[in-house]
């Protein structure tokens, strides 16, 4: 019973850490997903998002005002990678990967030669913070992150059913269909770039208040989650989840998910050295998914015709 | 009509959960037992020599004092630092009596989830930074306190001219990504500065430049300096491999490194500070002392080495009151 208490107990927290990593998800589905390229440079965005936020809080700006200027630097580092790819040529894949190095020696330089920059909700007054995520008061971040959720999702959806949005998504669908269609696709694939990395930068921003503090190595593996993120959600929500706006949500609520299955794996008291093969085996196993279960439907077919 | 009211279920689910968990709030009525039992969640950064020695110290000098009493649940976070707010999520959910927090950004993700459960940190060089706290007087004054892993940084400084009298450039060489070495290399910096010896930093990112940073940092120097450093301790032998050929030979802040690639070092224990860290920790869950009040407290004893294998290689007669380490 107590350990069902300890993991009810564990909810808010873990639910909270989802929704943060759903926004930043929600940036790797735009480009994953709606305009088909890996983007890599998410992982150093993400630290670049929490580094700069935490800079300027202690400098004295508004938190509003950093999270902005954090989404802001975020738009920059797509440009860079939109950049590296459109114009210099290099591969998205590697051009994310330059950009991502690049990136690591700019974090240093934010945080003006530190590994890590801490940031106390004791003297600032954060917007979320881990403290209060059991509280039923109105600063639980929970409250803060559904209602910021909701609205980012809402955003993206009018986005992307406007003349841009559409043509961000032709490109994305078919590149040649949309170029005989006269839409630049290169400044197509420069737009998505910066909104993802835009929005990774904002989770890095949210998640550096939420833990305390920003550090180099904050990003590192983001990918990975948010990747796993999407394809959690699209495997648990893909037969009922038919709209775009609900396909956002699933990303969130794949986030979610993944969270809860890392809380409930630590919980069960296994080994942590295993953590990464854990995490790992929970992506492949849900990646996984739909492959069998279109075999199995295959099957089903084949006997079908057997039998008639 | 059936997939909204999937949906609508789901939600219900997450919802009724989400208030089940943050109900669970009520304090639970310990009865008065013969052996009070305590339960202490550890989160450690990475898998590490340095962090498992000071884990070790404080388990065992807990588990001395308070036999069969402790419940222990060690998680690490394998170097993610998302999964060290993961783990501490689940000790505060858990209701532990104290989390030992080893290294900077465990203690950061444990002080920014608790203001009310003791934590007490290990293997954090300075707590000022760390916790972003401005007019330091020695105690954090909070639920925080602990132990720190700072080497005598002005002695370590005062080994180089002791070593190597005619040297006239030394290399201050660490890891960019680690948040206490730079720290140490500004102070040592000030001191050698003192000494009237010229200073460069040469700072890597990781396994894969390490080397070429090294050879880089060898190529400008007489000496090198490296301060008390995970990534650094982690890359010892690929670092030797490098300036061992160079003959420049290196002052390591810690004895991991120093086993490695370095001449000789001024080191702390992990192991000791760790032993230290379980002392606070008895003290605290006793009653004797309040962590508001404790101040950080430091390695008990430094204790001088040198590497017998590189001093030969190189041609360096060892300084006396230095011991050869034993293996």
């Amino acid at each position: 019973m107590d350990f069902v208490l300890t993991f009810l107990g564990t909810l808010p927290g873990a639910i909270t850490q989802g929704l943060i990593w759903g926004l930043m998800a929600m940036g790797v589905y735009v480009t994953f997903r709606v305009l088909s390229v890996s983007d890599l440079t998410v992982d150093g965005t993400l630290a670049t998002g929490g580094a700069v936020c935490v800079i300027l809080i202690r400098a004295g700006a508004p938190v509003g005002a950093a999270i902005l200027i954090a989404f802001l630097t975020g738009l920059l580092c797509g440009l860079s990678t939109a950049f590296l790819h459109t114009k210099w040529g290099i591969p998205v894949i590697l051009a994310g990967i330059l950009t991502q190095i690049a990136l690591y020696s700019v974090n240093l330089r934010v945080m003006a030669s530190k590994a890590n920059a801490s940031i106390s909700v004791d003297k600032y007054s954060l917007l979320i913070s881990q403290r209060y995520v059991r509280e039923t008061s109105l600063r639980n971040p929970l409250y803060f992150l559904v209602i910021f959720t909701v609205l980012v999702i809402g955003l993206l959806y009018w986005y992307f059913g406007t003349e841009s949005g559409s043509a961000l998504r032709a490109t994305g669908a078919n590149p040649r269909m949309a170029r005989a269609q006269g839409i630049n696709t290169d400044f197509q694939i420069t737009l998505g770039l910066m909104i993802a990395n835009g929005m990774v930068a904002l989770a890095g921003a949210l998640l550096a208040q939420y833990q305390g503090f920003a550090d180099v190595n904050m990003g590192r593996g983001a990918i990975v989650i948010g990747l796993a993120a999407v394809i959690i959600g699209e495997v648990l929500t893909q037969k009922f989840f038919i709209n775009f706006a609900l396909k956002l949500l699933a990303v969130s609520i794949g986030s979610i998910v993944y969270f809860l299955v890392l809380q409930l794996v630590l919980q069960l008291g296994l080994n942590t050295n295993d953590l990464k093969l854990i995490s790992a085996l929970i992506v492949a196993v849900f990646l996984a998914v739909p492959h069998f279960s279109k075999r199995m439907k295959m099957n089903q077919n084949k006997g079908g015709e057997k039998n008639a | 009509m059936k997939h909204a009211k999937r949906t609508l279920s789901l939600l219900i689910i997450f919802s009724v959960l989400f208030l089940a968990g943050c109900q669970n709030k009520a304090p639970e009525t310990k009865g008065t037992e013969e052996k009070k039992q305590y339960s202490i969640g550890i989160v450690q950064l990475a898998q590490h020599e340095a962090l498992d020695a000071a884990t070790k110290g404080f388990m065992d000098v807990l588990n001395e004092k308070f036999p069969d009493q402790v419940v222990f649940d060690v998680q690490n976070a394998s170097g993610d630092t998302t999964n060290c707010t993961t783990i501490v999520n689940g000790f505060v959910s858990k209701k532990v009596d104290l989390i030992m927090a080893n290294a900077t950004p465990a203690l950061q993700a444990a002080a920014s989830a608790t203001d009310t459960i003791p934590i007490l940190g290990t293997s954090v060089t300075h707590y000022a930074p760390a916790l972003d706290i401005e007019e330091w007087t020695g105690t954090v004054g909070t639920n925080i306190s602990g132990t720190s892993d700072l080497a005598d940084l002005k002695q370590q400084a005062a080994m180089i001219p002791e070593w190597f009298p005619d040297a006239k450039t030394v290399s201050l060489f660490y890891c960019s990504s680690e948040a206490n070495s730079a720290f140490q290399v500004e102070e040592v910096e000030k001191h050698l500065a003192e000494l009237g010896l010229e200073t460069k930093r040469f700072s890597f990112t990781d396994t894969n430049d390490v080397a070429s940073v090294a050879l880089a940092a060898c190529k400008e120097s007489d000496v090198i300096y490296i301060p008390t450093d995970n990534t650094a301790a982690s890359n010892a032998e690929a670092i030797a491999n490098v300036i061992l050929p160079e003959k420049v030979p290196a002052i390591a802040g810690e004895i991991g490194l120093c086993k490695g690639c370095g001449i000789a070092t001024l080191t702390i224990s992990y192991e000791d500070i760790g032993r230290a860290t379980g002392e606070m920790a008895y003290k605290i869950l006793t009653g004797e002392a309040k962590v508001e009040e404790m101040p950080i407290e430091y390695a008990p004893n430094f204790e001088k080495y040198y590497n017998p294998t590189i001093c030969e290689q190189l041609g360096i007669t060892p300084l006396e009151g230095y011991k050869p380490f034993e293996d």
